[in-house]
């Protein structure tokens, strides 16, 4: 009972990384909190379900991101760029109100039932775990959480492009008068950051089924964890995506009556000890 | 406005609610009133916030909806008189609001607009899966005596006396506030909201007044909950969900913060909006997303901005717009 919980929420875990980091990305250069990320996710999820059912999982796999990364670049280009002298708070409502629009847009395409995606056939067995069987697709996951934890890291510490982003996260008034294309940059990472959200979507439709609340579910989450990592550390969400999810798996255990408060209680006890998360708010 | 004013604003205001009620005999069109002005009240709370503290709250329906299943489960334990439930439910509330205040308005900026949002999500998630007491995701009636202050509760429940409460509510309310905001716990937020770090310079404890704004903004929106329980005698997981935060958020917004009466007279353009648009409501969550978009984007003191600067002749950007800290 227990191995099986712990292994759900890395599952689980790995999905909030790479939700969050994409939340991270755009908040770090863009100082947007995008209220509309589940949105974007529930849109890869969707698109994702409907390029399986033409072709295959895989070609959604990476397709839905490549059309999430095309509506992040025009979200960038659109929006972020025109409203970034406006107050922070302007711009959070803004995405409020993509959100509405995005959220009823889903519905009114795919519908309000619950959707189901099928996981590919190459990954449909199941792998012996200390005695228990879990699927390999979900063992997948974890390894596409950890990819894109590991892949991250290493482009911002070692590439230039990377450099250019921590540059502008830090001081884009400074970074673009060294030469720096800031508006290009900020439509890459705007770009990148919606495609993780694309691909958490895809990701996640073969084991959580595809609803209009499945946004609101993600996304409250992911606030927990991006507040709680301290908001804009990519570092912070990655230990705290994992402590969310292991938090869930074993209060599944131990308190299933009060499990879906845990997140919750967990953050509250944070905040009171750090009020601006492990990492410390670059507010 | 000077008190005299406000008091004169706030008599004419009551006369008006009256004309309304002699004027429309029209059981429905009162009724959307009456919504209206719940909601009117609910927002003036996130409003109060807003303005005062410069905190946008998305998890307000916290406070709307504890106060509808705590009025709700007293009522049915009967542990005291239905008006003396009515007080205790708003008190409990404000004391309940002033210690999560004291925790979370620590949080710096949009980190705060998140937090709320989740502590919200964790009371809709305790209500909808609680059985016992609150009845779950279906909901709990509320049982109203047959008498309350003295009027039997089936004359208040006719649309026209319904009304005329939630109107004088509102009023007395936005007075109330007003008055206490010029005072000086008024001058002392702004200060506070303005420049945190210069406050506390100049020896001012900037927790504190920044706890109880959070605090009268609960017992402002607890107040709409409890109104909102007489009219519908009813309260269910929805009024806690995180979209009826959202929702009113977005009145506040397109209403205009900087004055009291913005939210309120966003909340009755919500309403009246919401009715004409009937046949097309099925999609109204993107007509009122653009629509939200369209006023941030191009007036952002909303409305009630707007008709000032119409009013007195200056044009709109030359008032500051909200600040995050």
């Amino acid at each position: 009972m227990l191995t099986i919980n712990l292994f759900n929420g890395l599952v689980y875990g790995a999905l909030l990384i790479v939700m969050c980091s994409g939340l991270a990305l755009i908040y770090g250069l863009r100082r947007v909190v995008n209220f509309a990320h589940g949105s974007l996710y529930m849109m890869g999820a969707y698109l994702g379900y409907t390029i399986a059912l033409n072709s295959n999982f895989w070609v959604a796999l990476v397709a839905a991101p490549a059309v999430m990364a095309l509506f992040g670049v025009l979200l960038d280009r659109y929006g972020f760029r025109l409203l970034q002298d406006r107050d922070p708070l302007t711009v959070v409502l803004v995405t409020f109100g993509l959100l509405l629009v995005i959220e009823d847009m889903v519905q009114t395409i795919w519908g309000k039932s619950n959707l189901s995606v099928a996981a590919p056939q190459a990954l449909a067995f199941s792998v012996d775990l200390a005695g228990t069987p879990v699927p390999a697709y979900r063992i997948g996951v974890i390894v596409v959480g950890l990819c894109v934890a590991v892949g991250l890291t290493m482009w911002l510490r070692f590439s230039k492009v990377g450099l250019f982003v921590r540059a502008a996260s830090t001081d884009p008034v400074t970074t673009s008068m060294q030469g720096v294309n800031t508006d290009l940059l900020s439509a890459g990472v705007v770009g990148l950051g919606t495609a993780l959200a694309g691909l958490a979507g895809v990701v996640a439709a073969p084991f959580l089924s595809l609803s209009p609340s499945m946004s609101a579910d993600v996304i409250i989450d992911s606030f927990v964890v991006v507040v709680i990592g301290g908001l804009g550390s990519l570092a912070g969400a990655f230990i705290a995506a994992m402590l969310l999810g292991m938090v869930q798996a074993v209060g599944a255990v131990y308190l299933p009556d009060t499990a879906v408060l845990l997140p919750f209680v967990f953050m509250v006890a944070v905040l009171i000890w750090k009020p601006a998360g492990f990492a410390g708010s670059r507010t | 406005m000077t008190m005299n004013r406000s008091l004169l604003a706030s008599a004419l205001a009551l006369l008006l609610g009256v004309g309304v009620v002699s004027v429309v005999s029209s059981g429905t069109v009162l009724s959307l009133f009456t919504q209206a002005i719940v909601y009117a009240v609910f927002a003036l709370g996130i409003g109060v916030l807003l303005k005062q503290n410069g905190m946008v709250s998305f998890g307000h329906a916290l406070y709307f909806g504890s106060a509808g299943y705590l009025l709700g489960i007293l009522l049915q334990l009967q542990v005291a008189s239905a008006e003396t439930i009515i007080v205790w439910t708003l008190l409990i509330i404000t004391v309940v609001g002033f210690v999560f205040g004291l925790i979370i308005v620590r949080v710096p900026g949009v980190a705060f607009g998140m937090l709320t949002l989740a502590i919200g999500q964790m009371f809709y998630l305790t209500a909808s899966r609680a059985r016992g007491f609150t009845g779950g995701a279906d909901g709990m009636n509320i049982d109203w005596p047959s008498t309350l202050f003295g009027f039997p509760v089936s004359q208040i429940l006719k649309p026209g006396a319904m009304f005329l409460i939630c109107w004088t509510t509102l009023v007395v309310v936005m007075f109330l506030v007003a008055w206490l905001l010029r005072s000086r716990f008024g001058a002392i937020t702004e200060a506070v909201r303005d420049n945190e770090e210069r406050a506390r310079f100049i020896g001012i404890s900037t927790l504190l007044p920044r706890a109880l704004v959070y605090a009268l903004s609960a017992l402002i929106t607890s107040i709409s909950g409890v109104l909102s329980a007489l009219n519908t005698g009813f309260v269910s997981p929805e009024n806690l969900h995180w979209s009826l935060s959202g929702m009113t958020l977005m009145m506040v917004v397109v209403g205009g913060f900087k004055v009291l009466w913005g939210p309120a007279l966003g909340a009755v353009v919500y309403f009246i909006f919401k009715d004409i648009l009937g046949d097309y409501a099925s999609h109204w969550m993107t007509i009122f997303g653009v629509v939200l978009i369209a006023v941030i984007v191009f007036s952002p003191t909303g409305i009630a901005g707007a008709l000032m600067s119409w009013i007195s002749g200056k044009p709109a950007a030359d008032q500051p717009t909200a600040r995050g800290h």
